[in-house]
């Protein structure tokens, strides 16, 4: 990969997923009581820290030279940066976790809490103190809402972690509905938006889809970006964007495309269905443009090019999309491949310009482009 | 503007709608809470019969997921798909964009005259 000469202050990345070279590095960040349970005084494993059921991806799920010679991928700040952030001149990366983002698909919740807490800190301590380029997610495990609300307000004076990020979804309920507002709450006073990251109901929770639950991955890889809309209509419908008008959404992962005629047609069915839904009081393309941001990676892939940036434009993507590698998994997008896929009028706001505007952050927030790694 | 004398004052009950011709066009008179409104039978939407539609108050809200009822808006919604419209200015409620075609109605010793 090399830096686009279109963004001379340097790119913002806003799904990088950062692993763990081994359990015990989570295990010191556990509370003792914790500690003592997943280690348990019986012979064999351990209680598992990651949930790795879901789909199995017949190639693997990491690009294989991103493999450092000990732990996960995307384990190791120097790999990371020789192969991510300085070829691309990355003064901003928000990291995203790796399989440890499926923290609210475990069944315990209180578990799943306190992981959740291991989870935050052992970023701020491990990433985010080694490398200024860097900002966190505060993850929190959604099988109690109200105690991801703590756990966000907890972080309030981190203002490294710079969003509130969810994974699984482990209710019936898709994320607009009231019972996950203390999340949506804290949120907004602690100055975060909220992001959603593909797999939010798919991974360990069936069902995977809308009409049942996917057998193969290539299935579920594919129908991620209903996930998404279920989520995002929830959001409009509930009155979500009413409740916290403050609130700004970002949908990581899961395309762009769909979102012009998924938008089309849920302003339709509010003209014809405002009166279930009375506290809305905008279309939906109108939340949508006030509140949502949407990622990059996977750009769907058109026969082609000015189709997809024909369907983006419907969006105002060039206001919209915020550049994602999703480094180090086997899907990332090529940051050069992305900007000849792009109008070139677009790439100063995609790769930076609206992470900017989405996180709130100003040209004296971000490193300058020579900043490199000070740690690890 | 011409003045079309759509009958009695009497013809038009409260909270009813009667769709009468007025020259070549279907236009809806009603009559909410004493005031007399009229309307096209047009919807803008897909020209369907509005008029044929059902006339409420309209329901609102003051947070997500409360319902309020506010007496004083008069709201037509288009039986073919829903679409609902404020009597008072025509406008959609969902979207200002779109309005129904509305006239002034007056009352002349007890007869309705619509200003088309």
């Amino acid at each position: 990969m090399s830096g686009p000469a279109a963004v001379p202050g340097g790119v913002i990345d806003c799904d990088v997923h950062h692993g763990r070279r081994s359990d015990s590095e989570l295990l010191e960040y556990l509370p003792q009581a914790w500690r003592e349970y997943v280690l348990g005084p019986a012979p064999g494993p351990p209680v598992p820290l990651t949930l790795r059921d879901g789909y199995p991806n017949p190639h693997g799920f990491m690009r294989r030279e991103t493999y450092p010679s000990e732990g996960e991928a995307g384990s190791d700040l120097a790999l990371m940066d020789e192969q991510l952030l300085r070829p691309t001149d990355t003064v901003r990366a928000v990291l995203t976790y790796g399989d440890d983002l499926h923290v609210s698909g475990l069944h315990n919740p209180y578990f799943a809490s306190a992981l959740a807490r291991a989870l935050n800190d052992w970023t701020i301590d491990h990433w985010l103190s080694a490398d200024e380029r860097l900002a966190g997610s505060i993850i929190v495990a959604c099988q109690l809402p109200d105690e991801a609300a703590k756990e966000i307000r907890r972080h309030s004076e981190e203002s490294r972690m710079v969003q509130v990020l969810l994974g699984d979804n482990p209710t019936k309920h898709p994320f607009g509905h009231p019972v996950f507002h203390p999340i949506y709450e804290a949120a907004v006073e602690t100055g975060r938006p909220i992001a959603i990251h593909a797999g939010a109901s798919d991974w360990a929770n069936p069902p995977s889809t809308g009409g049942g639950t996917a057998s193969t991955y290539i299935e579920a890889h594919t129908l991620w970006p209903q996930t998404a809309m279920t989520h995002l209509v929830s959001f409009v419908a509930h009155g979500v964007f009413e409740k916290f008008p403050e609130l700004r959404l970002l949908l990581i992962e899961t395309g762009a495309a769909w979102l012009a005629p998924l938008l089309w047609r849920f302003d339709a069915e509010y003209r014809g269905l405002r009166r279930e839904v009375p506290w809305m009081r905008r279309l939906p393309s109108e939340y949508f443009a006030r509140h949502v941001w949407v990622t990059t990676q996977p750009l769907e892939l058109s026969p082609r090019r000015e189709q997809m940036i024909e369907l983006l434009s419907w969006i105002g993507a060039d206001d919209k999309l915020v550049y994602s590698s999703d480094y180090p998994h086997w899907d990332a997008d090529d940051l050069d491949y992305l900007c000849a896929r792009l109008p070139r009028d677009w790439l100063a706001k995609v790769l930076r310009e609206n992470a900017m505007r989405l996180y709130g952050w100003s040209e004296a927030d971000l490193p300058a482009p020579a900043a490199r790694a000070t740690g690890e | 503007v011409s003045s079309q004398d759509v009958g009695p004052v009497e013809a038009f009950p409260e909270g009813e709608v009667r769709v009468v011709s007025a020259g070549r066009r279907e236009v809806g008179v009603t009559c909410w809470l004493g005031q007399l409104y009229a309307m096209r039978n047009v919807c803008p939407h897909q020209r369907g019969p509005v008029c044929r539609g059902w006339l409420t108050p309209r329901l609102t809200a003051t947070a997500p997921g409360t319902m309020e009822l506010r007496d004083e808006a008069p709201v037509i919604a288009c039986p073919w798909h829903g679409w609902e419209f404020d009597l008072r200015s025509g406008r959609a409620l969902s979207d200002e964009r779109y309005a129904l075609r509305t006239y002034p109605v007056r009352v002349e010793n007890g007869r309705v005259l619509v200003e088309l």
